[in-house]
């Protein structure tokens, strides 16, 4: 039986990835420095965003510099521009292009440094409507999916990008607020108990129905949520955007997956390099990355609530809490509740008073700021899409 | 009473004789081709008049050949019975034919005329090879003296010998065993069927013969003319593992070929295995100038080819995938595997159509003599093999299989790994048959299976199918052929159905139909000479895709069937020009042809092939030949001997390969696909020249060998990034044609007999690959060399073992090489929500170099002969020392932050066990 046992270790490693262990290898940190052009032109309604950055040394703590200072422009074959505007920290947009469906459109982009850069001409790529984003109960949790159809057959090809957004709650619900010489109980405004998050999808989605007779997308997984997640402790919401894609596109997108995602397994794809739409004029041997599409942007948004989930789900809440007594008079003398609750910036929260039998108040329950206060991760302001 | 007869004949021969001499003088013509001799005697007589007399029993075993024109009686019974024991003597009008004694009234008359003999040169051979249906003497024993021939008084010139030799308990032949005289160092070593040709001096000698795996033996022969002798042998008592890489002691130093490892299962058994199971392929990594790209792969790549260069046969049938279970078990049985054999320098003329090796493995034949069989169980797999005659001492079988019961370990496993599955199973079946001393029969069959699932709900399965029948046929002692004809046959499947829209099932499948003839002439004792002509069609199906269940939308997808031909004439002599130098010099064309149906693209010249730049396409009809390559392949080396324990051999190779494996993984995986030749993918072309000095040492129990080689390669397939393998209509426009070269030294030391036996091996070597034709549409590192995913530069090989008793033995070995080069990130930028990494030039760095110790111990039951079974046992550790080594190394972003892993495959010590039983 020995014997055995030893022999399912074995097997397990052959059939897991599981001897995956963390590598550091020792690399001269190159003084890489290359444009990164994310984003897409939107010839919709809906505002078109292109952000722009630098890469960055792996070793370097942070993610990346975005780049400043640009002048970018949207242009089509037609000779129209379009300029965009930056909103700081990289970012550029320009409001509600709707592009004329028949031109082609590139990105120009002028650095501060002077370099140009240009896309390549993309048609403009039309998304169907979202048909239907739901969900499939697991043991463990809800897998979420997205259905759209073209019943043109033209798209096959589909990237999606979503945002979740939940309400949830705190440990405990803090009832006073200390105004700097006493605890007074909290207004509605000053509540920290219910908060909403949310979270920006950072896995690449993509599909294709390129293989079927009709464009069907039946299904496609968008993200798993576990059952003792706080995103599912009252209500969840998603909203997941939709972008066609030219095949081109798709293999830029799927390439850039397989590179950064799907590594690890015996039969690996190995790297490869993933070129985009974008070139420098000035230089063309400098390496870009990224790729700038031309489409319509569809959209939906679903919301999830507890009443459609098993009731045995509970959250877990992410961190260990208890309840602190804090005395007005404590066995030493000491006033905790004047030492620990009343000055301003306080880390503990009262949460609610407690007295001796006879009604005398003798102090406070008292948590930390995780157990009580949402707002370190997240918001107490309803969103305006909340309903 | 015979006496008496005899005596009144010869009587009345006496008052006969004096008219007699006219009738003598007459001229015939005879003709005539193994005659017995009342044929010989009969045909004479109606042609002469003269009777005939002689005991039929002492005659019984002679055949006749002969060709005579314009020659008198005297001169043509002169020309057969000179320097025979048999005599002949003419008293009159009759012809007495004795054995041995000699009647001798008088001289016959006329007895030295010979008419008219310059216009008409005699014209004769005489072949007193033995009758057909007689046995030929089954040499047995040592110190007896064997005669060949007919006894003649003529001793000087050279004779032919040959036969078969065989091993004594199984009566099957043994291959590559050595048949040498040691004083005047002519020797040969037998073919895979275990027969061999040789010519010697005339006269008394003894001949040595040596086999792998075989006890040494001798015979004394006294060769008087041209004649058969089979040889047994027996097995090495000892069951016990030696190692034995080379069936000649003195191969290493006196033959012609270069870079050719044999390996016999004995030793490939002594090597621990990740699963204590014996297995060729993680043998055949052990040697020099033999590299992997990682452990759980059986690819390998020889002299910096890639794993698809390699052609792979089982008793001459192409096995296309020779893994199983992900690639940690090869598809060859162990109990049924004889040896095999390596080429990675001089390949034989008649191999063709891969680049880089040949590794040929030769199953054992069944027992001839009685029932016999062997079982092994393991914790993953069991293994039976059962053998036999069919018809004593003329047809054998021997049949083995192999199956694996991992599910119910997979089972075990935890939640994440549960529904995993995974089995295969493996048969081999084969038929000896001798039809009569020239002619044998042999039949391969070969089946193999694999099915996995690795909790995805996604089914995979691929199998191999092969069967072949060889004709050998011997025409006389100097000449024999094998015809071959057969299939093979590896397919797989993918299915899915999971998700009933998207549900497929995808299928490839590829077939090819041999037809191959070989000859073998030994010309005169200095030429041996080989030639042949083989066919290979191809039928590829590159994948077909099929909706899987009712509800499924997928559009079926075909890929067009291909269809080729290729064929080669080969023709190759091992010259030995003078005892000191020889050479083996061959060629081989081969001629390919791209057969309809098929419809081809035309790309526009000097662009990258795109769809944009298709110009046109044009339909070809079934069997029409689309377009053809061919060209010659050299085949030379040359053998130089320094002195009798030292030699310097070199040699020049020239190959062409028309089947591509299409993979773009580090490891070969089960579905990557093939893709034959066609207008738009050249073939691969590879030249190899190589150098190198042998020596051996302690009465050639250490050989030491130094070789280097050049490589050139061309048109070898690269990828374009995000390259689709799979379901592609268009492949061409998405690979790239690169050149490579590769080159290296490799050092072996080897010690074949003694306790302690083993091999230690360094190899240096480099393998770089070039993709800079600026039409292709990309360039690989800016056109620069890169190297190739299989070159590390140095590695380290020791094999050893330790023999304390007959009975228990261990071995340990010793692996140490370079880590591989891979791509790494060198900088990360932000998309998509996520980090994301750049990499860097191709194959720039390298994973940690690799290090492992293995070690086993093989302990035999007791010895006894008269046991109903012997037992074995294998207890050992792969990896002894648990180093973790890498296989590859990844960079992944998780929760939005990018971090670097390493996979290993087997990161603790591995232990097993086996158990053998043999009845």
């Amino acid at each position: 039986m020995k014997y055995l046992y030893l022999y399912a270790l074995v097997l397990l490693t052959i059939v897991t990835v599981s001897c995956k262990k963390p590598y550091n290898p020792k690399l001269p940190s190159l003084q890489s420095n290359y444009l990164v052009v994310e984003g897409v032109i939107n010839s919709g309604q809906d505002s078109t965003v292109i952000r722009l950055s630098r890469t960055v040394a792996l070793t370097e703590s942070i993610k990346a510099i975005p780049e400043q200072n640009a002048q970018l422009t949207i242009e089509s074959d037609q000779n129209a521009t379009y300029p965009l505007q930056e909103l700081g920290n990289g970012t550029y947009v320009s409001y509600s292009l709707n592009l004329p469906v028949s031109n082609k459109y590139r990105l120009h982009i002028r650095t501060q440094s002077g370099k140009e850069y240009m896309s390549d001409y993309e048609s403009v790529k039309n998304t169907p409507a979202i048909d239907s984003i739901g969900f499939i109960q697991q043991p463990n949790g809800i897998q979420l999916y997205v259905n759209t159809h073209d019943p043109n057959n033209d798209t096959r090809y589909y990237r999606w990008d979503y945002a979740e957004t939940w309400n949830f709650h705190a440990k405990y619900q803090a009832g006073y607020i200390t105004n700097g010489t006493e605890l007074v109980s909290r207004t509605e405004a000053q509540q920290i108990y219910t908060c909403f998050a949310n979270h920006f999808s950072n896995d690449i989605v993509l599909a294709s129905s390129a293989k079927l007779i009709n464009d069907v997308i039946y299904q496609n997984p968008l993200t798993q949520v576990s059952s003792t997640s706080e995103k599912l402790e009252t209500k969840y919401s998603i909203l997941v955007k939709q972008y066609a894609l030219t095949k081109e596109e798709y293999s830029f997108w799927q390439n850039l997956k397989k590179n950064t995602e799907q590594l690890g397994s015996i039969f690996d794809a190995q790297p490869s390099e993933v070129p985009g739409n974008i070139h420098c004029i000035t230089d063309p041997s400098e390496p870009v990355l990224g790729y700038v599409g031309v489409t319509n942007i569809q959209q939906k948004r679903v919301f999830i609530s507890k009443d459609q989930l098993p009731q045995t789900w509970t959250a877990a809440y992410p961190y260990q809490c208890d309840l602190d007594s804090m005395f007005l008079h404590s066995f030493t003398g000491q006033n905790q509740v004047a030492s620990f609750l009343i000055p301003l910036g306080s880390t503990q929260f009262a949460i609610a008073p407690f007295t001796d039998r006879r009604g005398t108040l003798l102090g406070y329950l008292a948590t930390g700021a995780q157990c009580a206060d949402c707002t370190i991760r997240g918001t107490t302001t309803i969103p305006s899409f909340w309903k | 009473m015979k006496k008496i007869y005899l005596l009144g004949l010869c009587i009345l021969v006496l008052f006969k004789m004096a008219n007699a001499q006219d009738k003598e003088e007459k001229l015939i013509n005879v003709d005539f081709h193994s005659a017995r001799i009342q044929q010989f005697a009969d045909d004479l007589q109606s042609k002469t008049g003269y009777h005939f007399y002689y005991e039929q029993t002492q005659f019984d075993s002679l055949k006749i050949t002969l060709q005579a024109t314009n020659r008198t009686l005297p001169a043509i019974l002169y020309m057969v019975f000179d320097k025979t024991e048999y005599h002949f003597s003419i008293f009159d009008q009759n012809v007495f034919l004795t054995k041995g004694r000699e009647m001798r009234p008088n001289l016959a008359a006329g007895f030295f005329t010979s008419t008219s003999a310059a216009e008409h040169p005699p014209q004769s051979i005489v072949d007193y090879s033995e009758e057909k249906t007689a046995k030929v003497p089954e040499a047995t024993t040592e110190n007896k003296m064997y005669e060949i021939g007919l006894r003649t008084g003529n001793l000087k010139g050279t004779a032919n010998l040959a036969g078969y030799v065989k091993n004594v308990k199984t009566g099957e032949g043994i291959i590559g065993a050595s048949i040498y005289n040691p004083d005047t160092k002519i020797g040969i070593a037998t073919d895979q069927f275990g027969y061999y040709s040789l010519t010697l001096p005339k006269g008394r000698q003894t001949l040595v013969i040596k086999g792998l795996g075989m006890k040494d033996t001798r015979r004394k022969i006294v060769l008087y003319s041209d004649g058969k002798l089979n040889i047994e042998m027996q097995e090495q008592v000892t069951s016990l593992k030696e190692v034995k890489i080379s069936a000649e002691k003195v191969a290493n130093v006196r033959s012609v070929e270069m870079g050719v490892n044999k390996l016999d299962i004995k030793s490939i058994k002594q090597i621990p295995t990740a699963f204590g199971e014996a297995d060729v392929l993680r043998v055949v990594l052990t040697l020099p100038g033999v590299q992997t790209v990682g452990e759980a792969t059986t690819g390998f790549n020889v002299r910096g080819g890639s794993a698809d260069q390699n052609l792979i046969l089982l008793n001459d049938a192409t096995i296309y995938n020779p893994s199983h279970f992900f690639g940690f078990f090869s598809a060859f049985n162990p109990d049924i595997v004889k040896n095999i054999e390596l080429y990675k320098s001089t390949i034989p003329e008649k191999y063709g159509g891969r680049l880089s090796s040949v590794l040929d493995v030769s199953d054992r034949e069944g027992n001839k003599k009685k029932f016999t069989g062997t079982a092994g169980i393991g914790l993953l797999t069991s293994r039976l093999n059962v053998e036999g005659p069919i018809i004593k001492d003329k047809t054998s079988f021997i049949f083995g299989a192999r199956t694996t019961y991992s599910d119910w370990l997979l089972s075990m496993l935890p939640e994440a790994y549960k529904h995993s599955a995974a089995s295969f199973y493996d048969g081999n079946f084969e038929i000896t048959h001798q039809i009569d001393d020239k002619n044998s029969l042999y039949l391969t069959t070969y089946l193999s299976q694999d099915k996995f699932r690795l909790n995805s709900d996604t089914a995979y399965s691929y199998s191999n199918k092969n069967a072949n029948i060889k004709w050998k046929h011997s025409y006389n002692n100097k000449l024999y052929s094998v015809f071959m004809t057969g299939v093979d046959d590896y397919q797989y499947d993918v299915s899915s159905s999971d998700n009933p829209v998207n549900a497929y099932k995808l299928k490839f499948s590829v077939r090819q139909y041999d037809l191959k003839t070989d000859f073998n002439y030994y010309l005169n004792p200095k030429n041996a000479i080989n030639f042949g002509l083989s066919s290979i069609y191809y039928k590829l199906n590159p994948g077909d895709n099929e909706p899987n269940g009712s509800k499924s939308l997928l559009a079926p997808d075909r890929v067009q069937m291909e269809q080729a031909l290729e064929s080669a004439l080969y023709i190759g002599d091992k010259y030995d020009i003078t005892p000191k130098l020889s050479v083996n010099a061959g060629i081989r064309y081969s001629l390919y042809a791209y057969l309809g149906p098929q419809t081809v693209d035309h790309y526009a010249p000097n662009l990258p092939k795109e769809t944009v730049n298709i110009i046109d396409s044009t339909t070809y009809s079934k069997n029409k030949v689309i377009n053809t390559y061919q060209g010659p392949e050299i085949r030379l080396s040359a053998r130089y001997s320094i002195s009798d324990n030292t030699s310097l051999k070199a040699s020049f190779n020239t190959l062409r390969q028309y089947i591509h494996l299409l993979s773009n993984t580090t490891a070969i995986s089960p579905t990557d696909t093939y893709k034959l030749s066609d207008p738009n993918i050249k073939p691969q072309i590879g030249r190899q020249a190589s150098l190198g000095i042998y020596h051996n040492n302690q009465s050639n129990t250490i050989e030491m060998s130094v070789e280097g080689y050049y490589k050139w390669i061309s048109n070898y397939l690269d990828y374009k990034s995000g390259a689709t393998l799979i379901l592609n209509h268009h492949i061409e426009q998405d690979v790239l044609e690169t050149q490579g070269k590769a080159y290296g030294v490799e050092f072996l030391v080897k010690k074949t007999a003694g306790k302690l036996n083993g091999w230690l091996s360094y190899t240096y070597s480099r393998t770089f690959l070039r993709q800079d034709d600026p039409n292709a549409g990309e360039l690989i590192n800016g056109g620069a060399y890169y190297p190739a995913n299989y070159d590390k530069p140095h590695a380290v090989n020791f094999n050893g073992n330790y023999r304390f008793s007959h009975r228990f033995s261990i071995s340990f070995d010793v692996t140490y090489s370079t880590g591989r080069p891979i791509t790494l990130p060198i900088a990360k930028y932000e998309y998509a929500g996520s980090e994301r990494v750049f990499y860097s030039d191709r194959n720039e760095y390298r994973i940690p170099d690799y290090f492992r110790t293995d070690f086993s111990m093989n302990i035999e039951g007791n010895h006894k002969v008269h046991q109903l079974t012997h037992n074995s046992w294998t207890i050992g550790v792969y990896n002894l020392t648990g180093r973790a080594n890498a296989y590859s190394t990844f960079f992944s972003e998780q929760g939005g932050a990018i971090n670097g892993y390493q996979l290993s495959i087997f990161s603790k010590p591995i232990p097993f066990i086996n158990y053998n039983i043999r009845f």
